[in-house]
């Protein structure tokens, strides 16, 4: 079979189709009669933003002629070197917003959090990879797994990005679920994220589905000890959740939350963005308003509209068919990838294609939900679409990994 | 078998997953669709909304003129720097600072507020700032990120007239007020005394709309297409008084540094021509961005600096209503002009009644020359005996004693003329007798009134019995060209003589070329007529009265002078009368050694009791 066979074209074309849309809604956002009111140096966020797509580009082919097996070998020295870069970023990296993300490198500004997702889910898989299976009984090997994927979480957060870092996280059960574990102990892996969000909302619908989740899990798993540190370890996130939202958190975050709660409490303060997001989704309607004609977003009303609030955009100015599209080829993204990895042979890809998914599904989900009220406001970049190399170029060499794991997978497989 | 168990794993975990990501991208897309399809009529007017702002257009208040046209108010801009703390660059805060002449954290301290206040929108940072600090921070705009500016106007008093009781000033409105009212918005001033108080409704003028394109930033991007919707505000109407500036500017001078208030009236129609009242207040200082300490100062002031004596205070009008109680004789018949009483120093009805000294025999011009207390003692008692006290009471009220005079000011008060009624319910009944009624024959007792009430009586006796309305304001030019006079009122006092009266007016003639005027008030070339007056003050040193008009046979000035704390009318209020109708048929002031006297005037503490 000839090689331009093999390839998944359909990925392909999701990518071309995603950075593209981030294109036209950049250009919309920063270069669009909104101009006159940004700063410069936002303006060129449009031909940076090419400047990274060719950059992509070049790193997509060039990752197709490495071998699979490559990533496999290097992944502890990508590892190791990403955190040393991420713990330097700490210390010595340019702060902006609150948060030091940014390590300049030769005069580029580079966001190592990003690369850093990318090593930890290659570290994990290879460790996963080597310890085979796991079952309840040979529960350590999750617990070590755990430990490598919560080293650079921890950083992450120290660099105050707790967005990425959330992200990071969530990957923790999918890869360990993949692995083998259990499905009651992953689903009681995934269960406090899920209690957490609702007892935000409403503290009683938590403790009802603590109870759910609990019997859920009994009869999956029918162990005592799960069973029992379900429940516990339910009621207690009810309780941390409540504590924090009163006791714990910054004001700033106790308002992004109250503001996700009720929008309408304050809507000059923290609601601000949420409300503003939601007028220009709403207001966008089923064709939208036009390229350019968005009102919400040329006249300054979205916050952040090129990065963390881009797809307001793109559902003001194109309505519910262009949001929607972008939608579907989000899901045609996420779904062929996991066939890929059904399809594929070999335990290490299977692994990285499921982590880096994960990684892009949870991204969108934030995303989305943020702007969409769904969820409190938490910035992170919508992949391919929002504005910002690293995250940019480490989306498409996440993507383009797993393009070569599927285009060698007959050579790449467990037997060779 | 363990490879293929494997494998079902592995297929379930890809279609559990998959059913999970599709479910909530369906989720994901569900709250789309309700977003943009259902909700879509909320939030597509929301946008607009956002984006077009009705701006209001504030009207320009009305200006105060005098009588020959002179500008008395008007409207200055005040210049504001406001700031918007999302897109405000800390670092420029020294900069902005030496700009506005202020310390770093002073700026910083007002911005923190702004931000609190709201992130997005500009706030007001400092108001009325000097146009000097204004045009620096214009020209260095580029450099400040987030400031903006607001012209507002502020009211301006171009002429060196106080004029504080007459303009009066205003102040913000309240939260009720704007709620309760279209035509005040949040931050508007409304007048709060004076003029600005009662002809607010006039002066103030109708807010114009203009829809406007703005951004989130709350800048302005330009009219929004549909202009029609707009519409120009309505400026105030021009307000002409009858106030001449000279003599009002005048007036403030002598009164300066003395308590009290006077009154200068054209006694043939009621115009004011000029009113103050000591201590007055510094207007301007009110105006624009409040003094605050200024204003905290002044309510705290023991001598009620707000307070409009010339209309509000309420002191016995003493010997000055003397003139006024021999009329009311006359037309009784309880005297005739020929009628003598013999002055031994005072009247013995129950008690002794004292006079200055013994006039000896005295008749009614006399006695008002004179300022006789016997002869009034003896008139009050025969009239307590022959007519009663409700039937003085009504003769004397029609003179507008006890009364409000109408004014065109706020706050004033009646006075009090005692009738039957008044003494029951603050005596009792039967627990009032004669005895408390001679001494009204005086002017003393329970008998008070205000300076513009004087003026008014006093303007009556000289224009031949007709009753006037004192009135500040001529005429209202309204922004279309028309125009409302205040015609003034001249009714008649039906039961006043026109042979009464004269005995009456030559008393007050020779009072001022024989009696206790003729030191101060007794000009070269001008009949002046008039009375002195002292209120007995228990509280300390006496209160000087002093009513007079000139010229005596045609009457064009009625002025009423009261100085608090002064002592004798004769020394303290008849020299300021004296001078302020210099200025008005001169021109200017003739003996200047009276004006030094009076700028100099210092009450005497040892003072007797002289009616």
């Amino acid at each position: 079979m000839t090689w331009y066979k093999q390839i998944d074209w359909l990925l392909i074309i999701c990518w071309v189709c995603l950075s593209t849309a981030g294109l036209v809604a950049i250009y919309s956002a920063t270069l669009g009669p909104v101009s006159e009111f940004l700063p410069a140096y936002i303006q060129d966020n449009f031909y940076n933003q090419i400047l990274w797509v060719g950059i992509s580009i070049i790193c997509m082919v060039a990752i197709q002629f490495t071998s699979p097996r490559s990533f496999l070998q290097t992944s502890y020295i990508l590892y190791i070197v990403c955190i040393i870069l991420a713990i330097i970023t700490i210390f010595w990296g340019s702060e902006a917003g609150g948060a030091r993300r940014w390590l300049v490198i030769a005069g580029i500004r580079f966001q190592i959090s990003e690369m850093l997702k990318l090593a930890t889910i290659l570290v994990v898989a290879n460790y996963l990879t080597s310890r085979r299976d796991i079952s309840a009984e040979h529960i350590g090997s999750a617990l070590w797994a755990i430990v490598l994927m919560l080293i650079p979480s921890i950083i992450i957060i120290l660099q105050n990005d707790t967005g990425t870092a959330l992200v990071l996280l969530s990957i923790i059960p999918v890869m360990l679920f993949w692995s083998g574990l259990p499905y009651g102990i992953s689903l009681f892996l995934i269960s406090p994220p899920i209690i957490a969000y609702f007892s935000v909302i409403n503290w009683h619908i938590g403790v009802f589905l603590v109870v759910i989740l609990t019997v859920a899990i009994f009869f999956i798993q029918k162990r005592l000890w799960l069973t029992a540190s379900s429940l516990i370890v339910g009621l207690l996130v009810i309780i941390g959740v409540q504590v924090s939202l009163y006791q714990v958190l910054q004001p700033h975050q106790q308002a992004r939350i109250e503001a996700f709660v009720n929008p309408s409490l304050d809507p000059q303060g923290a609601g601000w963005n949420v409300l503003q997001a939601k007028t220009a989704i709403g207001s966008g309607g089923l064709w939208g308003k036009g390229f350019l004609e968005g009102t919400q977003t040329q006249l300054r009303f979205l916050p952040e509209q090129w990065t963390d609030f881009i797809f307001p955009v793109i559902a003001e100015e194109f309505g519910l068919i262009g949001a929607g599209t972008l939608l579907v080829i989000f899901s045609l993204l996420l779904l062929r990838l996991l066939n890929i990895a059904g399809e594929h042979k070999h335990p290490f890809a299977q692994l990285v294609i499921v982590g880096v998914t994960m990684i892009f599904f949870v991204q969108l989900v934030i995303n989305l939900g943020s702007a969409m009220g769904l969820l409190p406001v938490i910035g992170l970049p919508l992949p391919f679409v929002s504005y910002g190399g690293s995250a940019f170029l480490s989306f498409s060499i996440m993507l383009a990994i797993c393009l070569n794991f599927d285009l060698y997978k007959r050579e790449f497989s467990i037997y060779s | 078998m363990l490879r293929n168990k494997q494998k079902i794993r592995n297929t379930v975990s890809i279609r559990v997953m998959q059913v999970t990501i599709l479910t909530i991208l369906l989720i994901l897309t569900g709250r789309l669709i309700q977003l943009q399809i259902i909700e879509y009529d909320k939030y597509g007017p929301l946008s607009l909304a956002n984006s077009i702002r009705q701006e209001s257009v504030s009207p320009a208040r009305g200006l105060i003129f005098d009588r020959s046209g002179r500008m008395l108010v008007d409207n200055q801009p005040i210049y504001t720097i406001t700031v918007t703390p999302a897109t405000f660059d800390t670092e420029t805060v020294p900069l902005l600072a030496e700009f506005l002449n202020m310390t770093p954290e002073m700026v910083k301290e007002r911005i923190q507020i702004a931000s609190q206040y709201s992130w997005h929108r500009p706030s007001r940072l400092f108001t009325d700032i000097s146009f000097h600090s204004f045009s620096q921070i214009q020209e260095n705009i580029w450099q400040l990120p987030g400031i903006g500016h607001l012209v507002e106007s502020k009211r301006h008093y171009p002429t060196d007239i106080q004029g504080s009781h007459i303009f009066g000033y205003l102040s913000e409105v309240t939260q009720q007020e704007y709620r309760s009212s279209e035509r005040y918005l949040l931050g508007d001033n409304a007048g709060r005394s004076g003029l600005e108080f009662k002809y607010e409704h006039n002066l103030r003028g109708d807010y114009g709309a203009r829809y406007v394109r703005i951004n989130a930033l709350g800048q302005s991007l330009g009219p929004y297409d549909e202009q029609q919707l707009g519409r120009n505000p309505t400026k105030g109407a021009d307000i002409y008084t009858h106030i001449d500036a000279d003599l009002q500017l005048l007036g403030e001078e002598l009164m300066q540094n003395k308590i009290g208030g006077l009154v200068v009236m054209d006694p043939n129609n009621g115009a004011v021509l000029a009113l103050v009242s000591s201590p007055g207040f510094d207007v301007d200082r009110l105006s624009g961005r409040v003094d605050m300490d200024y204003w905290i100062s002044l309510q705290s002031d023991t001598t009620n600096p707000l307070f409009n004596r010339a209309i509000s205070t309420i002191q016995p009008p003493g010997s000055t209503i003397k003139p006024l109680l021999g009329l009311v004789g006359l037309d009784y018949g309880i005297i005739t002009p020929e009628t003598e009483i013999n002055c031994t120093g005072g009247f013995r009805h129950g008690r002794l009644y004292r006079c200055t000294r013994a006039h000896g025999r005295q008749n009614l011009e006399q006695a008002i020359q004179n300022s006789c207390n016997t002869f009034f003692f003896s008139l009050m008692n025969q009239a307590m005996g022959q007519i009663g006290l409700n039937s003085w009471h009504r003769h004397i009220s029609s003179f507008g004693l006890g009364q409000l005079s109408g004014i065109d000011l706020p706050n004033e008060r009646q006075g009090i003329l005692p009738d039957s009624s008044y003494y029951n319910s603050n005596f009792g009944p039967r627990q009032w007798g004669i005895g408390d009624l001679i001494s009204l024959g005086v002017g003393q007792g329970t008998f008070s009134s205000s300076p513009i009430q004087m003026a008014r009586f006093v303007s009556e006796l000289a224009n031949g019995g007709y009753k006037v309305k004192p009135q500040i304001v001529d005429r209202i030019v309204h922004p279309d060209g028309k125009i409302t006079v205040h015609e003034p009122e001249r009714e008649r006092i039906p039961w006043v003589k026109e042979e009464h009266l004269k005995i009456i007016q030559q008393g007050m003639r020779k009072a001022i070329t024989e009696g206790s005027g003729r030191f101060y008030s007794d000009l070269q070339g001008i009949e002046v007529a008039g009375k002195t007056g002292t209120a007995q003050n228990p509280h300390g040193i006496d209160h000087g009265w002093f009513i007079s008009y000139a010229p005596y046979d045609q009457p064009e000035i009625a002025i009423a002078v009261l100085v608090e704390n002064a002592g004798f009318g004769s020394i303290s209020a008849a020299p300021i009368a004296g001078l302020l109708m210099e200025k008005y048929f001169y021109g200017s002031i003739q003996r200047s050694w009276v004006y030094d006297y009076v700028k100099n005037f210092t009450p005497r503490e040892e003072q007797e009791v002289v009616f």
